[in-house]
């Protein structure tokens, strides 16, 4: 039985034109060389042909870089304090990769924990996701290895296969369903179509080589954590920049700072990396002052206390630390080169 | 592995949220050391200042609105109503801040976080206080608690130390706890001065000289990370289980709810899991960095 649907990639501009009546569209533009992912501007579909990742993932539009928490304005009766207007606009994320669609999952978990996050979750409760599939993953891909299928996901609203000249949707949520009830221009796939679809998802499957063994990492991590000699080695040429943590899909760690313009104040969050010395800095004593110290737990942070306190690993093969970072650090190596005791 | 739980967590939120500060103002402030003072505030909110409740062990995340936030203790015991105390020692941006305030001044408060000392687990023991400079502060929550309700605990001992006679903080408790005939308060000094006619030592050996039993007591340790280390071996030799040994952490904080990520001992945060934590608990811990 079919009942997946299919658009043809020129009537795209115009979907996005109709959605954008009742959402902020944002999707993967071109800019400069690479795909970011920008609010879109009603014309440009050229990223229709850039079929790789957006260099910063998605988590921007649910955790800003910088966040203003409230503002704080001493009048004669003492501190007053205000919420910043909320932005009730409903966010459509087009063209989100599987491996971002599950980070957000994985983010979820620590903004619900214990606490709910004011500002992370009604800004993910308040947004629509069409994942597209990757048909050209990097070599630093290894999402397979975390059990991501670049091609499918079930973390999104609606999912796009990329055909060619035209993309299969399914229809993963209700949400997705009446998306795609509403839209024009959108057809019955038919069995062909079913079939080239699931020949795209496979060769994208088989395209994602790099690879990492997660068998029973989170044992593995636990029994070499005290072995700083391997630490310091797989540290050594780490220069603590923490761009693999601001790239990051599944990092949320921030710091909280207030500024002061004459007597408007103002207090806000912004990222913060594990990977400075400052992040755990107390004016006594500081317990990461070593680099090794820090590149340990940005990778038992991920591998095995994530796993032990959320049941999933907090990464998901995207592959951009990889990419990014400066000195061509990379986190298979270490996970594939940890010494296993007999 | 959750060690704790936080009971009555939605109760404080300013505005249903957990990230707003209360506001609070200074009643009174006391100098306990060239660097180190209490500050006693109370809510500007009438309603909280009636129904705010607390554990002792758990801490508050205090704004200088400017300068910042950061976690401090409440010093102060939740059986003496009124006003609340945190003791801040001068040591960065923040703090001096905090310091050039004075009565009347408004501050921000948020919390009470963190698990508190187990009440339950201590009634009907003998305790052994020890602390280390300005650690004491958590402890003087708990020391007052258990002096408010004297009945449901045994026997009493107070080691506490500084590196100085100048460095000792609430010498008007240290006064009334040595004139209690229900506890045995040691004061030591690491170093003395011309007028200083009390104990010398470090806290771990006079720890050792004092020897309190380990028989249905619990120890109850807070200071600088190295008076920790120090004094959590002797209280072994002296025969207590990890079991009976207790301490509150300390780490560079922001969010006060384990959110943050920077105050984690391997999967465990600081902030939420604790601060307070047995020993027994300390050595199951992934991570040595405590």
């Amino acid at each position: 039985m079919i009942n997946n649907k299919k658009i043809n990639k020129r009537d795209i501009g115009n979907l996005l034109n109709e959605w954008s009546q009742e959402f902020t569209v944002f999707v993967p533009l071109r800019e400069s060389g690479v795909a970011m992912l920008s609010k879109w501007d009603g014309k440009d579909t050229g990223f229709m042909d850039w079929h790789r990742n957006t260099v910063q993932p998605i988590k921007a539009n649910f955790f800003p870089p910088m966040e203003e928490m409230f503002s704080f304005q001493k009048g004669k009766e003492g501190y007053h304090i205000e919420l910043p207007s909320s932005d009730e606009h409903k966010q459509l994320i087009f063209g989100i990769r599987p491996c971002d669609a599950r980070a957000l999952i994985i983010l979820d978990m620590t903004f619900k924990d214990l606490y709910e996050d004011p500002y992370y979750l009604p800004k993910r409760n308040n947004m629509v996701l069409i994942g597209l599939g990757c048909t050209n993953p990097y070599d630093s891909c290894f999402c397979t290895s975390l059990g991501i299928n670049p091609g499918e996901s079930a973390d999104v609203d609606l999912m796009l296969t990329d055909m060619g000249d035209q993309f299969l949707i399914e229809e993963i949520t209700e949400v997705g369903k009446e998306l795609i009830a509403k839209a024009s221009r959108v057809e019955e796939a038919t069995e062909a179509d079913e079939a080239e679809a699931r020949e795209v998802k496979e060769a994208s499957y088989n395209k994602v080589t790099r690879k990492i063994d997660t068998e029973g990492i989170k044992e593995k991590l636990l029994s070499c954590f005290e072995d700083q000699d391997f630490w310091e080695k797989v540290s050594t040429k780490c220069i603590s920049c923490g761009i693999c943590t601001f790239l990051c899909p599944t990092c949320y760690c921030f710091d909280i700072n207030d500024e002061l313009v004459r007597r408007q104040g103002t207090r806000f969050r912004s990222w913060d990396s594990c990977a400075f010395p400052v992040y755990t800095k107390m004016p006594m004593e500081n317990p990461r002052l070593e680099k090794w110290r820090r590149v340990r737990q940005k990778v038992c942070h991920k591998f095995e206390f994530y796993p032990m306190n959320f049941d999933i690993i907090a990464c998901v093969g995207c592959g951009r630390c990889i990419r990014q970072c400066l000195v061509n650090w990379d986190i298979t190596q270490t996970l594939n080169s940890l010494p296993t005791r007999v | 592995m959750r060690i704790t739980d936080i009971n009555q967590r939605e109760r404080f939120l300013a505005n249903g949220n957990v990230y707003l500060p209360h506001i609070v103002k200074i009643e009174k402030v006391v100098d306990e050391t060239y660097d180190t003072r209490t500050f006693h505030f109370n809510f500007k909110d009438e309603k909280l200042k009636k129904e705010f409740t607390f554990q002792s062990g758990q801490f508050a995340l205090c704004s200088i609105f400017g300068a910042g936030e950061a976690p401090f203790a409440i010093s102060s015991s939740p059986t003496r109503r009124g006003h609340l105390e945190c003791t801040v020692r001068q040591v960065g941006k923040l703090t001096n801040a905090l310091h050039r305030l004075g009565i009347g001044a408004e501050i921000g408060f948020r919390g009470p976080y963190g698990n508190g000392f187990p009440m339950g687990f201590l009634q009907g023991k003998n305790l052994a206080f020890v602390a280390g400079g300005i650690g004491l502060s958590p402890l003087r929550s708990l020391i007052w608690n258990v002096i408010d309700n004297r009945d449901n605990y045994e026997k009493i001992d107070i080691i506490y130390g500084a590196r100085s006679p100048a460095d000792l903080c609430f010498k008007y408790d240290l006064d009334t706890w040595s004139k209690d005939k229900g506890i045995n308060m040691v004061t030591t000094v690491d170093k003395g001065d011309e007028s200083w006619t009390g104990r010398v030592g470090f806290v771990p050996q006079v720890l050792e000289q004092v020897a309190p039993s380990p028989s249905n007591a619990v120890a109850i340790v807070c200071g600088p990370p190295i008076m920790i280390r120090f004094t959590f071996p002797v209280l072994e030799k002296l025969g207590f289980p990890p079991e009976q040994m207790i301490t509150t952490l300390e780490k560079r904080m922001k969010c006060g709810i384990g959110k943050c990520g920077r105050c984690n001992i391997g999967n465990i945060y600081v902030c939420r899991d604790g601060p307070v934590f047995t020993y027994a608990q300390i050595k199951s811990l992934v991570s040595s960095e405590y």
